[in-house]
């Protein structure tokens, strides 16, 4: 029944979209009847003055300026009479009828305006262009984020770029199957690692092994595994012995029981990990905060379209605000803090505020608790189930 | 019906806005039948939303087709002017008395080549206005082509195309042109219109007023119909410069025949610069001081933006800022400004926090619990497990911790340790 639903909601904007499209289609073919009218009036016109200009050149009598008079007469007559310039007045007509009918469709499927929600506070200019330039060089776009710092005129923003070059040095030779910088890197970097938990070195250790098992000779392969792997054989014996097996399959790994160690996903999955370890120690996230801000923004936006509407039906003022008066629920991969909200106060819990777990494992706001206990001072039932619990016996919980 | 719809998998909130804002009753109804369909389709409630945001994409259709249409009128205003021009050159012909031979075969013939001239200018128009519908119709395919497979290229497109209107609208031409070119985006953003642009801004930062003027005349009637006063503007300008090189007598014709019809709705700016006279351009009196400050022009310069986004559909603001705000806005929590908020958060960064800093700050009605160890959420599939000290980690994490350590936990924010016998489930409603 949902899925149903949804695919109705879907399909009403493909429908939408076609509508828009079919607008589209029928001003690009006015446009173009129109362009041919023009193209016949003014054909029209060429060949009549055209005509009568033969005739006058033919008739060579230099003693019958009248008759030139007459036929110039009636070529103006012809010219008056077909009344081309209300034939173009009218395909122009037509046409606009056109454009504005489609100009109307995109307001009415689309937010015409959605700056409506902005707050009348201008960005720092100069913080904003450090954040864009960052993002271009997160995201490897060395050149453009270059041209930025020079048309911007922030050179001290150069300084992010050496630290992502490395980065993109070493995803980009991973692309190409060669892992010789990603492997300096973490054996650099070992001790980092080792603190940070991460086991990106030994990943990194066996699918070069793989490689060289898939392109090179066991015995390569066999080197490889005595001088670099070997020292992980005592904690990682599972994955040793594993890897040992594949020595089976020299050269055609793609059709052994471990194709999936060689498998493209696997190196996409590798260099993913590797970038965020090194944003990490850049202390930056793996997507670039822009993009993250930026994608938050184009979720919360129309629910926030719809609230101006609101709010402006009632005379609320949107610039003045310090919360949103509603939640704008955006995707999971947008959550980054734990919120507790009590369900019987709906207050959001504080430092002040804290929430507190019941025996049974409910739990609410202090202050609520509180109040169900008349000031601490006797026992209560649990809004949620019928257990007795006492103020002494509620924990405060950390998230 | 529409209840059920509308409570959707994480919002696409259609009425979540309106109702709770108007009524603010029905979110619990809302949150039963949403756990329902929560598990039904997640892909579908990523393709509404995908739906939902391309409902912000008028700036994107609009910009080309007003190109479009601004090309299509100007072409045929041509013809028309040629096409009667040619007529009457027929009709002037027609009555001249004394018209010789040569002279009417002469008089001919440069009509018949005029018009040669306008087929060509045509077959140019033309071609331009097909460019411009491809380019038209290269946006509503580009919108069409937004599904669950590309979802993740789309974003990042979106996202460069943000960065260029960005880039264009601060006059930074050239990332802009290289960053759509390095992209291949060219059809998808709107750097041909902002060249227009980029003239008359470059004359007005040299203190050049006759681009400005051209554009305004060009616009006339548009510009006519939005009230713009941005013409009047230009020519108090125009007027100021003229009292600075104490040229009066020239400032006052100048006056008579430009300012004067604007008197009958912008009397007291006119009043205000012809005070001017009075005093000179070294003037201490600061309410007409500032009327000869060289930020004028570049209050001139901004003001010309203004009018060219409005007379092409654009936004007023760059739509990074909008975006960015609603995002700052919506991401913005009091932890966000705590010393251990994640570096995943954008707000953990001094620069956004700045940036959100006049925002204000989102609201939950639900609570929604991250894992500290593996960042996702706890809820009823992963639910949160509560530590003899009070902390609290997902069931996730504590198995995964527990079966390395021989059912032993650590909590790795105090370092106690215990059994995971010692654990008992939270219930969070």
């Amino acid at each position: 029944m949902f899925s149903h639903l949804i695919l109705q909601r879907f399909s009403i904007s493909r429908m939408e979209l076609s509508t828009m499209r079919d607008a589209f289609n029928r001003v690009a073919k006015k446009q173009k009847l129109s362009t041919s009218k023009s193209q016949e009036v003014i054909d029209q016109v060429g060949h009549d003055i055209g005509q009568t200009l033969l005739n006058i050149q033919s008739d060579q009598d230099p003693a019958s300026p009248v008759d030139q008079r007459s036929i110039l007469a009636e070529l103006r007559s012809k010219l008056t009479a077909s009344s081309l310039l209300k034939q173009l007045e009218g395909s122009q007509k037509e046409l606009n009828i056109d454009l504005s009918k489609y100009q109307k469709v995109l307001e009415k499927t689309l937010n015409a305006d959605i700056s409506k929600v902005y707050r009348n506070v201008e960005f720092d200019k100069h913080t904003l262009h450090q954040i864009i330039i960052s993002h271009l060089y997160h995201e490897g776009m060395f050149d453009i984020a270059d041209c930025l710092v020079t048309e911007a005129g922030e050179p001290e923003a150069v300084s992010l770029r050496c630290q992502f070059e490395e980065m993109h040095q070493i995803l980009e030779a991973m692309k190409s199957k060669n892992l010789e910088p990603a492997l300096s890197w973490v054996s650099e970097n070992h001790a980092r690692l080792k603190a940070s938990g991460s086991d990106l070195e030994l990943k990194l250790l066996k699918l070069q092994y793989m490689d060289i098992l898939q392109k090179k000779s066991q015995q390569d392969a066999l080197n490889y595994m005595r001088t670099y792997l070997s020292p992980f054989s005592s904690s990682h014996m599972d994955e040793i012995q594993k890897l040992m097996g594949c020595l089976l399959w020299a050269g055609k790994v793609e059709q052994s029981p471990y194709a999936d160690l060689i498998a493209p996903s696997q190196w996409e999955k590798l260099s993913e990990e590797l970038a965020e370890e090194f944003c990490s120690f850049l202390g930056r996230s793996l997507r670039s905060p822009l993009s993250v801000a930026v994608a938050a923004g184009i979720e919360g936006l129309p629910t926030l379209l719809k609230l101006a509407n609101v709010m402006a039906a009632k005379k609320q003022d949107w610039q003045a605000m310090k919360h949103l008066p509603v939640p704008l629920e955006l995707g999971e991969e947008f959550q980054f803090h734990s919120v507790f909200v009590c369900p019987v106060s709906r207050d959001q819990a504080s430092e002040e505020n804290p929430p507190m777990m019941l025996p049974c494992g409910h739990v609410l706001c202090k202050q609520s608790i509180h109040k169900l206990s008349k000031s601490c001072t006797r026992s209560f039932k649990c809004p949620y189930c019928p257990l007795d619990a006492s103020v002494a016996q509620c924990r405060r919980l950390f998230f | 019906m529409e209840m059920e719809t509308d409570a959707l998998p994480n919002g696409n909130s259609q009425a979540s806005a309106g109702s709770a804002a108007s009524t603010g009753t029905n979110e619990g109804a809302l949150a039963i039948v949403a756990v329902g369909a929560v598990s039904a389709a997640p892909p579908s409630s990523q393709m509404n939303k995908l739906a939902e945001s391309l409902k912000l994409e008028h700036q994107f259709l609009r910009v080309p087709f007003e190109h479009y249409k601004k090309t299509i009128r100007s072409n045929h205003r041509i013809v028309e002017k040629e096409v009667s021009a040619v007529i009457s050159g027929v009709g002037e012909a027609a009555d001249s008395t004394d018209l010789s031979h040569d002279d009417a075969v002469q008089h001919l013939s440069s009509l018949v080549s005029r018009l040669q001239g306008l087929k060509r200018k045509l077959e140019d128009g033309s071609k331009t206005e097909h460019l411009q519908a491809q380019r038209c119709k290269a946006r509503l395919d580009h919108l069409e082509s937004a599904d669950s497979e590309n979802i993740s290229e789309w974003n990042s497109t979106r996202l460069k195309r943000i960065l260029v209107d960005y880039m264009l609208r601060m006059s930074f031409y050239d990332t802009a042109s290289k960053l759509a070119q390095d992209s291949n985006i060219q059809d998808l953003v709107d750097i041909e219109v902002f060249s227009e642009a980029k003239k008359v801004i470059d004359a007005l930062q040299n203190k050049e007023v006759t681009p400005a003027l051209a554009w305004c005349a060009d616009n006339k009637s548009r510009l006519k119909k939005s009230k713009s006063k941005f013409e009047f503007q230009l020519r108090l300008q125009e007027f100021i410069e003229l009292v600075r090189s104490e040229n009066n007598v020239r400032a006052i014709a100048y006056a008579r025949k430009y300012l004067a019809p604007w008197g009958a709705t912008h009397m007291k700016e006119l009043q205000r610069v012809m005070a001017t006279l009075a005093f000179k351009s070294n003037t201490e009196c600061p309410t007409y001081k500032v009327l000869f400050e060289s930020k004028q022009w570049e209050y001139l310069a901004e003001q010309f933006k203004q009018e060219f986004c409005r007379l092409y559909g654009m936004t007023l603001e760059p739509l990074l800022n909008i975006y960015l705000q609603a995002g700052l806005s919506a991401l913005k929590t009091p932890f966000c400004y705590e010393d251990d908020c994640t570096k995943e958060d954008p707000l953990s960064q001094e620069s956004f926090r700045k940036l959100a800093s006049p925002l204000p700050f989102s609201k939950q009605h639900h609570s929604k619990l991250v894992c500290y160890i593996t960042k996702e959420l706890m809820d009823t599939e992963n639910p949160p497990l509560v530590l003899p000290n009070g902390y609290v980690y997902s069931t996730k994490a504590i198995e995964e911790m527990a079966k390395k350590n021989n059912g032993k936990i650590t909590c790795p924010r105090t370092g106690l340790v215990c059994n995971y016998t010692d654990l008992v489930k939270a219930y969070i409603s």
